[in-house]
């Protein structure tokens, strides 16, 4: 496992790169904007931990043209701000994560862990169902090319319905996949998430198949 | 309105002053009005004496005689108050109103004019009196010819006057004082439109007076608005330096984190824990110290800001989808487009972020967020299906006065940034049980 560390502080960019070597990481280390830009591009990193306030060029800078340059891998990034349009922000320039500093140090690694788990095992699979599109590196979708920001839940969502082109699949089974243990009341949960799909996708992806359950449209 | 008060000063002044000059008005006015009245009178016996000086003629025995007296029927009723008398050195006429009383004579009157006089007279009258030495045609001796009337009648005349007369200066001073309190009150306005406005610089500090006021009143809230400047100016000069100094803090923290967690390798465990502890606690004042002074800075913003509910809540949503808490919660979103809250959208984006992260933190499986607006009361509303809060905490929470950096727990500091960035804004924070189960957290915007 491959991480990259940009951070410019002397003290806590070296910490956080022990913590992570102690934890099996191979790590390196970059100190300013364009440094930091260069290896994500060249170098295959399973995660990069990215502070936003870098010499030079900024993190949110550098993580724009990663991800313009279809560079992948997950990224959390550390707000120093702390506010939660920096957060917005982040998120909405391609970071997978956040952590505000200042942070436990614990926490900064099973985030890391979280990320690398998320994004490892899967190939850079592409499925298409209809006019979805499903990344399952990225774990973004889209819709006839437009590309859709999805949260976890609702990528998993997406995605177990994909791998069952076969059969409409109940409310709960998916709370089922989805949360672990479920009980009764955890359809209104999935009926929520339906809704607030259909609202990113638009009506026609999802289809409520009476009696039976959720399938894709396009599939069986 | 006690001593101090201008109005009352100005009133003061002003009702004394026009009672002033209407009594002075009142006494000069009755005094011209009996010196008329009297110059009436003196006209009229001037007549009559001339009608009694035309036919007087002196008999052989010296004694004055008038072929035609003058007609006044208050000639002949005695005691009348009118009266005329002829007196010559040997023997005298009078009015039959005279009865048997005279008027008074004296030696010393000018024969060629009519002379004026007051005088006591008859039935204990105060007469006034004119009179004139004549000498009758073909005659040797001269007649001292008087006439006089009453004083009484000019008195009570003038007394009457001056009663009417004070009666309508009354209601001119009524009516004067009045107009006076309006012109003191019109004067007075600028003065309350400046009290208005500085009770709204007391309460947002960054108002300031307007340049719409009269230009004796302008170096004032010229001089108000300098004061205000530069007291907003130090206060954000010292908020600057805490923030600056919490976010100082952080990284120092930091590295005080990688030094405990070295202690704790080689072995040092209390000391790590003791270190850890410390960590915390300042890590907990740095929080709170970076929450007040975005608190502050809204209170700064312009007023007018507003920002679009539903976007930010989709922003804030994307992130808190993306920590550990969040990621498998639904979150349901109905706030209609169009829907504005009155703060900034940064300010507003930390208000949610607080709430929904907060909600997220403590739910099951969903998370609501909606928003209203009835009539012009806009409302956002974030509930969870988490267990929910205990009334006792709820209120701990969102008591006034809580220092934030006494809540180290997720729904304590984020509840009261969220309650102190509402009520910056002029809205009010509710706490309550939702349809989920869990808490529900309503911030409400009136009008």
């Amino acid at each position: 496992m491959r991480a990259l560390v940009v951070e410019d502080d002397a003290v806590v960019g070296p910490d956080i790169a022990q913590a992570l070597h102690d934890a099996g990481f191979i790590v390196d280390i970059a100190t300013s904007g364009p440094d930091a830009w260069y290896r994500g591009d060249v170098d295959d990193y399973d995660v990069i931990i990215l502070d936003l306030g870098l010499p030079q060029l900024d993190g949110l800078s550098v993580l724009k043209r990663w991800r313009s340059n279809g560079r992948a891998f997950p990224v959390l990034i550390l707000s120093a701000r702390g506010d939660w349009t920096e957060k917005v922000e982040g998120i909405e320039a391609g970071a997978d994560d956040y952590l505000g500093k200042p942070f436990e140090m614990g926490e900064l690694i099973a985030r890391v862990r979280a990320l690398v788990r998320r994004a490892a095992g899967r190939a850079s699979a592409v499925i298409e169902i209809g006019t979805l599109t499903l990344d399952t590196r990225r774990m973004s979708a889209a819709i006839a090319g437009k590309q859709l920001r999805l949260s976890p839940l609702e990528f998993r969502f997406l995605d177990y319905l994909a791998h069952q082109p076969d059969r409409a699949v109940p409310a709960g089974e998916l709370a089922e996949h989805l949360y672990g243990v479920a009980d009764a009341s955890d359809s209104n949960a999935i009926e929520a998430l339906v809704t607030r799909l259909r609202r990113k996708l638009g009506v026609g992806v999802i289809e409520t198949r009476r009696g039976f359950g959720y399938a894709l449209a396009g599939s069986a | 309105m006690n001593r101090q008060s201008l109005r009352l000063r100005l009133l003061l002044g002003a009702t004394a002053a026009i009672f002033l000059a209407l009594a002075v008005s009142w006494l000069a006015l009755t005094l011209l009005f009996e010196r008329h009245i009297e110059r009436r009178v003196e006209e009229d016996l001037t007549r009559n004496a001339q009608q009694l000086v035309a036919n007087l003629t002196l008999d052989t025995g010296g004694k004055p005689t008038v072929d035609a007296a003058p007609t006044d029927v208050r000639f002949v009723q005695p005691g009348s108050g009118l009266y005329w008398q002829l007196s010559a050195s040997s023997a005298s006429l009078r009015s039959a109103s005279l009865w048997d009383q005279g008027l008074p004579v004296t030696s010393t009157v000018a024969s060629d004019e009519w002379q004026t006089r007051v005088a006591n007279g008859p039935f204990k009258q105060r007469l006034i009196l004119i009179e004139r030495m004549v000498r009758p045609l073909h005659a040797g001796t001269t007649v001292l010819v008087q006439v006089a009337q009453d004083r009484t009648s000019i008195s009570e005349a003038r007394n009457e006057f001056a009663r009417e007369l004070a009666q309508y200066l009354l209601v001119l001073w009524i009516v004067l004082s009045i107009a006076a309190w309006l012109q003191v009150h019109l004067g007075l306005s600028p003065l309350r439109k400046l009290r208005d406005e500085l009770a709204v610089l007391h309460s947002n500090p960054t108002a300031r007076l307007t340049s719409d006021h009269p230009s004796e009143v302008q170096p004032l809230t010229q001089a108000i608005n300098a004061l205000a400047d530069a007291y907003q100016h130090d206060l954000d000069a010292a908020r600057r330096r805490a923030a600056d100094l919490a976010h100082g803090l952080k990284t120092p923290l930091a590295a005080l984190s990688a030094q405990s967690r070295r202690a704790r390798t080689d072995g040092a465990v209390s000391a790590a824990d003791g270190l850890d502890r410390a960590i915390a606690a300042a890590r907990n004042a740095v929080e709170a110290e970076l929450a007040r002074s975005r608190v502050a800075l809204i209170r700064r913003a312009r007023p007018g800001a507003q920002a679009p509910a539903s976007v930010v809540a989709e922003q804030v949503i994307g992130v808190v989808e993306r920590t550990d808490f969040g990621a498998d919660r639904v979150f349901e979103i109905d706030i209609p487009e169009e829907l504005m809250v009155p703060m900034s959208p940064e300010d507003l984006a930390e208000l949610m972020g607080a709430v929904i992260e907060n909600a997220a933190r403590h739910s099951r499986r969903r998370v609501r967020v909606q928003g209203r607006q009835v009539e012009q009361t806009r409302s956002v509303c974030v509930e969870d299906d988490g267990p929910g809060l205990d009334a006792t905490l709820v209120q701990e929470a969102l008591t006034r006065g809580t220092r934030l950096d006494e809540h180290s727990d997720g729904h304590g500091l984020g509840l009261a940034i969220a309650r102190e960035l509402v009520e910056a804004t002029g809205g009010t924070l509710l706490i309550d049980s939702g349809d989920l189960g869990g808490l529900r957290v309503t911030a409400r915007w009136p009008k």
